[in-house]
């Protein structure tokens, strides 16, 4: 290493959230990145909570039926509240937008829709992201704040 | 690399399967109750389609997330004892989340 893990980790944190005088591309995929770490929480979580369905870490072998049935009512009760709830509203902004902009990713990666490469000219704007990638990515916003609207009403009931 | 697209392509589809029978398929709280309904948990887990369809969400998910972050942490940093270490410690813990999954389908399923 040639400087300090500390600062070398403050500019890789502002290089990979913070983009500033980037392109919207790099702001996609910062957003990509972010959405991807909150969810792989949530899946840590997720796998945790539906243990509970069998009755918990403790559990290795059939248990009783009422015994599970009543952890995992526990369980659930002590989820249903409003904190819990707005945080998976979160949780499905973040999904929808990582999947649909994650198709967008996969299909440049193998080519689809870009455009052919040219000369840069004035005002030098990056050709990577094209017109039909650029429309994959206000989908990807679109479906985001979709899902955010209709996990709203599902949990909130507004 | 591959793997990761392969992976986000398979989430899509068992994740879509996944998310359908729990909010689309009637109303959610039934859903998520422990049983009574045709889609409530149990009732999920003693599915084979739909049990063997959450096994496979639940390597697929495994697999990408622990990727995705082994490929951040890499991107900071390279050196043979980091890339080890970070691989080393991203392993084991989706192997362990991997065990734990399994285990809730498996007993689930055979709940009476």
């Amino acid at each position: 290493m040639t400087e300090p893990l500390i600062s070398e980790f403050k500019k890789a944190f502002r290089g990979w959230f913070l983009p500033f005088k980037y392109n919207l591309e790099r702001w996609a995929y910062a957003l990509q990145r972010l959405s991807g770490i909150v969810v792989t929480g949530y899946f840590l979580a997720h796998i945790v909570e539906t243990g509970n369905v069998v009755g918990g870490l403790s559990v290795w072998s059939v248990p009783s039926t009422d015994m599970a049935r009543d952890i995992w009512t526990a369980t659930f009760h002590f989820l249903d509240n409003p904190l819990f709830d707005t945080g998976l509203v979160v949780i499905g902004f973040m999904l929808a937008y990582h999947t649909i902009n994650g198709i967008r990713l996969t299909l440049a990666e193998f080519g689809f829709l870009e455009g052919k490469a040219s000369r840069p000219d004035f005002p030098y704007k990056a050709k990577s992201l094209s017109k039909p990638e650029q429309a994959i990515f206000w989908l990807s916003i679109l479906f985001a704040v979709a899902t955010a609207v209709y996990a709203i009403n599902v949990f909130f009931g507004v | 690399m591959l793997l990761h697209y392969v992976t986000g392509l398979g989430i899509v589809i068992a994740g879509g399967v996944h998310l359908f029978t729990v909010f689309l398929t009637g109303p959610y709280l039934q859903n998520l109750a422990f049983s009574g309904g045709a889609y409530s948990v149990i009732s999920v887990y003693r599915n084979i389609i739909l049990a063997a369809t959450l096994e496979v969400l639940l390597l697929f998910v495994d697999y990408h997330a622990l990727n995705g972050i082994r490929v951040i942490l890499i991107e900071f940093h390279q050196g043979e004892a980091w890339e080890r270490g970070v691989s080393w410690i991203l392993i084991v813990a989706g192997i362990l989340l991997l065990i734990y999954g399994t285990r809730t389908i498996l007993i689930a399923n055979a709940l009476a």
